[in-house]
């Protein structure tokens, strides 16, 4: 079984068969590798390397510096910060919920519309919230301290505590090389910035799946037959039948677009969640955007695709494609928080209803109609992606997703 | 914004006047561009030529919900159509004066890739046709050599037999193929086939009974601080045929009527970048010319 597993695996690869040979007998105690062609293990490779390396942000000038980070993390959880002295970031962001809240949708001063999303490996995304309303990590972070529903501050009032806080002007000005001076906006900025900087250290860790991708792309056969198997067959369906990778792309498995999959889009009354559509207008009215005087890039390069968008029809119930790192513990799914499990996300595209799609939309998404089997791999993959120590308790853990349990 | 605030106030409001007036009681048609024009207001109307209203809407946007959205977007009249038609009668029953109704070739949105394969979609039209009025079949899907199979052929007969309009979501090779079964068609190409402007401009130089909508596309303009401008191409496309686009907004899902305003607004910005008889023969004069007079309420 193993000799035509591994020649699946490495057609025109013949270091790799010599290393299978030599490895048989491990092989054979370690698991059975299904067959992965070249073209798959490109793609599988284009899902790492985990963690990736990555520059600080140009537009953060105290991007990745440690007093930032410290300062950064010392706003996230104050209060102080919340109109009312009652809420900070974590109340939504909870660490120890991956940085979501567990709810459907978000709850800050009063009900929101949308899911709490996490914040693990926020540096890897080109726009920001379910409608991309903010090109940068600072900017969304002030969205949430000035938003009436959320901690309902106000520019003054941000500025106002962190200049009257002692320990926080110190951190500032430890940060920022001065005190938190008189102009309200500058500070608040800062302040997103520092916050921005904090996020930026979250990141989901290394998962089953990354060691396989690693083995696999390495050539290492024993390690990679490690993976289990039904994960193998559900990473078969996402980069092939299922074409999930098509969105979910690249190491933290989202293009960072926008798209229209067949959720509805009705908020609380009767009015709508314009998705894409608001956000791109609300992105090019703000000062607050890489156009803006506060880009503490020079070169303006990341600015240019704020410069060229513009509202089109299409966006019009669009929302981000979300990371699928540690997806499995941070349920509920899809902007609106709509979808309580992955089964129920599986069973979403097996069974899309066509009729919410335009005919010139999103032309890649078919009903895949799984049966219960590759549902239930569909999910096995996406647990994969779980970072090692983080791992589901079993009360936590998806049903399955059909008439087939392991 | 201050030109588009002058412009605004250079275009007459007529929707929401028609609101104030028993319309409802006349047949379409017999209120003329002219005094539609002269009903006073700031913004100008709109002839939304691409929206439908099927099963899904009928809960979440009731017709008097779909109906003041209409209104209050300033839209002068819609062409409407539902899958399944049910959904058309109830709107054009709320606002006989604002509503003309298109007949679909399908009764649920997924018959959309298998209605022109569907015998019992013949049947289907002949009766909701005896039963009612309408000003056009469609819109319906139609690529390719599947136009010329028996199914659309026979829909394409009964256009004729009831004097109606196609509205055609099609490639030019099914649009080519319409116009070899019915010379005389009179089309309006849904979303202008999702094709170049120059590729539109060829069609229509084809085609003297070939119209355009512009549904669910956004490259023809841009609108920036509120102020419309045209796409060079498109704008040589609309001053070559004045008389040969409309816009529509296409509510494929119920949500999307919720942008029946937003889509109402950017397209006054846009046509605000084109000279005023353009702009106005474009918004909202083509699709009166067209459409109005052409359903006479059936009692």
């Amino acid at each position: 079984m193993w000799q035509g597993v591994a020649r699946g695996i490495v057609s025109g690869a013949s270091i790799v068969i010599v290393l299978a040979w030599v490895c048989a007998d491990a092989l054979a105690q370690t698991g059975q590798l299904l067959s992965f062609s070249q073209s798959d293990i490109r793609r599988i490779r284009s899902l790492g390397p985990w963690p990736p390396n990555l520059p600080p942000d140009p537009s953060n000038r105290v991007s990745g510096k440690p007093a930032a980070i410290e300062l950064g993390e010392r706003l996230f959880f104050s209060a102080a910060l919340s109109g009312n002295g009652s809420m900070h970031c974590a109340s939504c962001h909870v660490p120890a919920r991956t940085w979501t809240d567990g709810r459907a949708r978000g709850s800050g001063l009063s009900e929101l519309d949308r899911n709490t999303p996490t914040l693990e490996n926020l540096r890897l995304q080109r726009w920001y919230g379910w409608d991309g309303a903010n090109d940068t990590l600072w900017a969304q972070s002030i969205r949430p301290l000035l938003d009436q529903r959320e901690m309902h501050s106000s520019v003054a009032a941000v500025a106002r505590t962190v200049r009257q806080d002692a320990q926080l002007a110190s951190m500032y000005a430890k940060t920022f090389g001065r005190l938190p001076g008189a102009g309200d906006e500058r500070v608040l900025v800062n302040v997103g910035k520092a916050l921005a900087a904090f996020q930026e250290t979250i990141v989901s860790a290394r998962s089953p799946f990354d060691a396989f991708r690693d083995a696999l792309v390495a050539g290492d056969l024993v390690s990679a037959a490690r993976y289990p198997e039904a994960a193998q067959r559900g990473l078969t369906l996402f980069i092939g039948r299922g074409n999930c990778i098509a969105c979910h792309a690249g190491p933290a498995f989202s293009n960072g677009e926008f798209h229209e999959i067949g959720i509805g889009y009705f908020i609380t009354g009767s009015g709508v969640d314009s998705g894409r559509h608001g956000g791109i207008a609300r992105l090019r009215s703000t000062r607050l955007n890489l156009l803006g005087p506060y880009n503490d890039d020079r070169s303006r390069k990341a600015a240019i695709g704020t410069r060229h968008l513009r509202e089109q029809q299409r966006n019009f119930g669009e929302f981000r494609t979300p990371g699928l790192r540690n997806v499995v513990l941070t349920a509920p799914y899809m902007h609106n928080g709509s979808l309580a499990t992955l089964c129920d996300v599986v069973n979403h595209y097996s069974e899309l209803n066509e009729e919410r799609l335009h005919a010139d939309g999103e032309r890649i998404l078919k009903p895949l109609r799984l049966i219960a089997d590759e549902k239930n791999d569909l999910v096995a993959f996406l647990e994969s992606l779980t970072g090692v120590g983080r791992g589901a308790a079993p009360a936590e853990r998806p049903a399955a997703c059909g008439a087939t349990v392991r | 914004m201050g030109g588009v605030a002058a412009r605004r106030g250079r275009w007459a409001v007529v929707a929401t006047a028609l609101g104030l007036l028993p319309v409802g009681l006349l047949p379409l048609g017999l209120l003329p561009s002219a005094a539609l024009a002269q009903a006073g207001g700031a913004r100008m109307p709109i002839f939304d030529a691409h929206l439908h209203y099927s099963h899904d809407a009928w809960e979440s946007v009731p017709p008097k919900t779909a109906i003041e959205i209409l209104r209050q977007a300033g839209v002068m009249r819609a062409l409407v159509s539902s899958s399944n038609d049910e959904g058309n009668q109830m709107l054009h029953a709320e606002a006989p004066d604002l509503i003309l109704p298109s007949l679909r070739t399908y009764r649920t949105r997924a018959e959309v890739s298998t209605w022109a394969r569907d015998e019992t979609v013949i049947p289907y039209l002949q009766e909701r046709l005896k039963k009612y009025r309408y000003v056009a079949i469609g819109e319906f899907h139609l690529f390719g050599a599947d136009a010329d199979l028996p199914v659309p052929r026979r829909m394409v007969q009964l256009a004729r037999e009831h004097n109606l309009f196609l509205h055609a979501h099609s490639d030019v090779d099914a649009i080519e193929r319409l116009f070899r079964q019915w010379p005389q068609a009179r089309i309006l190409w849904a979303h202008s086939g999702f094709e170049r402007p120059d590729a539109v401009r060829a069609v229509l130089r084809r085609h003297s009974n070939l119209w355009a909508d512009l549904a669910f596309r956004s490259e023809q303009g841009t609108v920036s601080n509120g102020v419309g401008k045209v796409e060079s191409e498109w704008r040589a496309a609309f001053m070559e045929f004045p008389d040969r686009f409309l816009v529509g907004t296409d509510s494929y899902v119920p949500e999307r009527w919720h942008y029946v305003g937003g889509n109402a607004d950017f397209s006054r910005a846009w046509l605000g970048d084109l000279p005023k008889d353009i702009a106005e023969r474009i918004g909202w004069r083509n699709g009166e010319t067209l459409f109005s007079g052409k359903l006479v309420k059936k009692q």
